[in-house]
């Protein structure tokens, strides 16, 4: 009996967290297109329901209609399986992922997570790095030379900014002494650790944007010069996957900087729910990558390469040693 | 000496992202400043200058005649060659057209047919909503010409406007004045 109150309990976070990963980019399509235009003194969408928050939904049903279009010399086992590859780890990481300690709900103490693994950021970490085979095994299934372009400089990107972004959070483990998110979360009930790790937290921002494939580090779908990039040759159904895999990234990058750096649901001045607190921490970081997209320019390749081998992985590994001095 | 300062205060200013710093300010200023798009046809419409060249209109005199003497001049000095006049005479003797006819599908806008009349019997207009399905609407006989809306007597603006599908493709509005679309420009 106790099992199985256990089992669903787990299969009813699985699904609502399953929901809620799938219906957040909707809203995020919306906050992202106002943005923009507000940005260049646009309105943005306005015409589908109210200021145009029904847009998503008319977007979802085009897409959803539209002809799922193969090439002809395309693979097409591979073209097909590329979109499932690029959002199956996304989707993944977050069962490790804490949004709180607890609720009670009908007096059963309720955790906010769906596993508290003791090793929860390594996997973070490694699963994360397995969505960029999706990439590129899209550009590469597509047998177009945009394509491949796009899923070549992906493939050198994602190298050589998953090492910094490693580097830098080791600066944390150390600090919390565990590896455990809701553990480091814990650690930072009295002082945040952008306190302690600065530098951290700026090496982590940044390979963070490189790695959610943002402006000014989106050279794997740069339009001005790749066309689209790896999903150059994806339509309908196949291409909306590709998004909603891309927003799931930013979601995932906003929460990690807020579970690793900004202390989590830890509250400070105001007493706010924890839940609150955590999601307006996350919506502060999602509109920063939104802010960021809408100002800067993109780097170019080389320097996007010098800017992660030569400035953010001396930086990191720079910020371990500080940390290990000052700490021990 | 100056230089190395300046290359100096260069470098503390990359160090500290002050160019990254202004642009992120600049963006997020304009993110809250009032967006200029006009949100035509179903909601604002441009109301044109008095110098604006639409839609062809002629005109009458006092007594309500049309004043076109039918010199086929502005025929002549047109460039696209699509003004077709037939001229008769009423029982005064005076010349009067019979058939005016204007091809505003060919047509430049350039106005030099109003710029060569003798008689200002023609001007261009303000409207410029006449899109049609077919280029034979599009030729403009006599009577349509008489009653089309003259020049504009506003200088430009934003009119609260509404679309109407039933009778063609007509933005209507009933205000005569609007606000300034340029106060919302940013000029920095
Ligand atoms: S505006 Fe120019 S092109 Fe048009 S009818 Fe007059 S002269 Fe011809
Ligand atoms: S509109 Fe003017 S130029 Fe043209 S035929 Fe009439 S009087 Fe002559």
């Amino acid at each position: 009996m106790e099992l199985l109150f256990a089992l669903g309990l787990i299969a009813i976070k699985i699904a609502l967290l399953i929901a809620m990963l799938l219906l957040l980019p909707l809203p995020l399509t919306w906050l992202e297109r106002k943005i923009a235009g507000h940005m260049q003194q646009r309105m943005g969408p306005m015409r589908v329901g109210w200021h145009g928050l029904l847009q998503p939904v008319a977007d979802g049903i085009k897409l959803l209609t539209k002809e799922d279009h193969i090439p002809a010399e395309a693979d097409r086992f591979l073209f097909k399986l590329a979109p499932i590859l690029a959002l199956a780890p996304p989707f993944v990481v977050f069962v490790a992922i804490p949004f709180g300690e607890t609720v009670s709900v009908l007096n059963a103490e309720i955790t906010l997570y769906v596993s508290n693994l003791n090793v929860a950021l390594l996997f973070v970490f490694a699963v994360i790095g397995l969505e960029v085979y999706g990439v590129i095994f899209g550009g590469w299934a597509a047998n177009s030379k945009y394509a491949v372009l796009g899923s070549l400089r992906t493939c050198a990107q994602m190298i050589s900014y998953e090492i910094p972004m490693g580097f830098a959070v080791i600066g944390v483990v150390m600090l919390a002494q565990s590896m455990s998110l809701v553990d480091i979360v814990r650690a930072q009930s009295d002082l945040w650790n952008i306190v302690y790790q600065p530098i951290g937290f700026f090496v982590f921002f940044v390979a963070g944007l490189a790695e959610a494939q943002r402006i000014p580090f989106d050279l794997a779908e740069a339009e001005g010069d790749l066309g689209a990039g790896f999903h150059t040759e994806y339509s309908g159904i196949r291409f909306a996957l590709f998004m909603v895999s891309e927003y799931v990234i930013v979601l995932l990058v906003s929460v990690l900087s807020v579970i690793l750096f900004f202390g989590g649901w830890n509250g400070i001045l105001i007493p706010l729910p924890p839940l609150l607190w955590f999601a307006l921490k996350v919506a502060f970081f999602i509109y920063v990558f939104m802010w960021f997209r809408f100002t800067l320019p993109r780097y170019r390749y080389d320097q996007l390469m010098a800017i992660g081998w030569k400035v953010l992985l001396p930086l990191s590994m720079a910020n371990i040693i500080i940390t290990g001095i000052a700490f021990t | 000496m100056s230089r190395v300062v300046d290359r100096a205060g260069t470098w503390i200013g990359w160090a500290l992202f002050a160019d990254l710093l202004s642009a992120f300010t600049l963006t997020f200023g304009y993110m809250f400043s009032k967006p200029v798009t006009m949100q035509y046809p179903d909601k604002e419409k441009w109301l044109p200058y008095s110098r604006y060249r639409g839609h062809h209109f002629l005109k009458r005199d006092e007594e309500g005649e049309i004043k076109c003497v039918a010199c086929e001049l502005c025929a002549r000095i047109c460039p696209c060659d699509c003004i077709e006049v037939v001229p008769y005479e009423d029982e005064k003797g005076n010349r009067h057209p019979a058939k005016f006819e204007i091809d505003t599908a060919r047509c430049l806008f350039c106005g030099l047919c109003e710029d060569a009349c003798p008689a200002d019997a023609i001007a261009l207009g303000q409207q410029y909503e006449f899109s049609s399905f077919s280029s034979r609407d599009l030729v403009i006989g006599r009577d349509d010409l008489l009653g089309k809306p003259g020049k504009a007597m506003t200088g430009g603006g934003v009119v609260a406007a509404r679309l109407n599908t039933e009778q063609d493709v007509l933005v209507e509005t009933s205000e005569p004045h609007g606000y300034n679309w340029w106060r919302n420009i940013r000029r920095t």
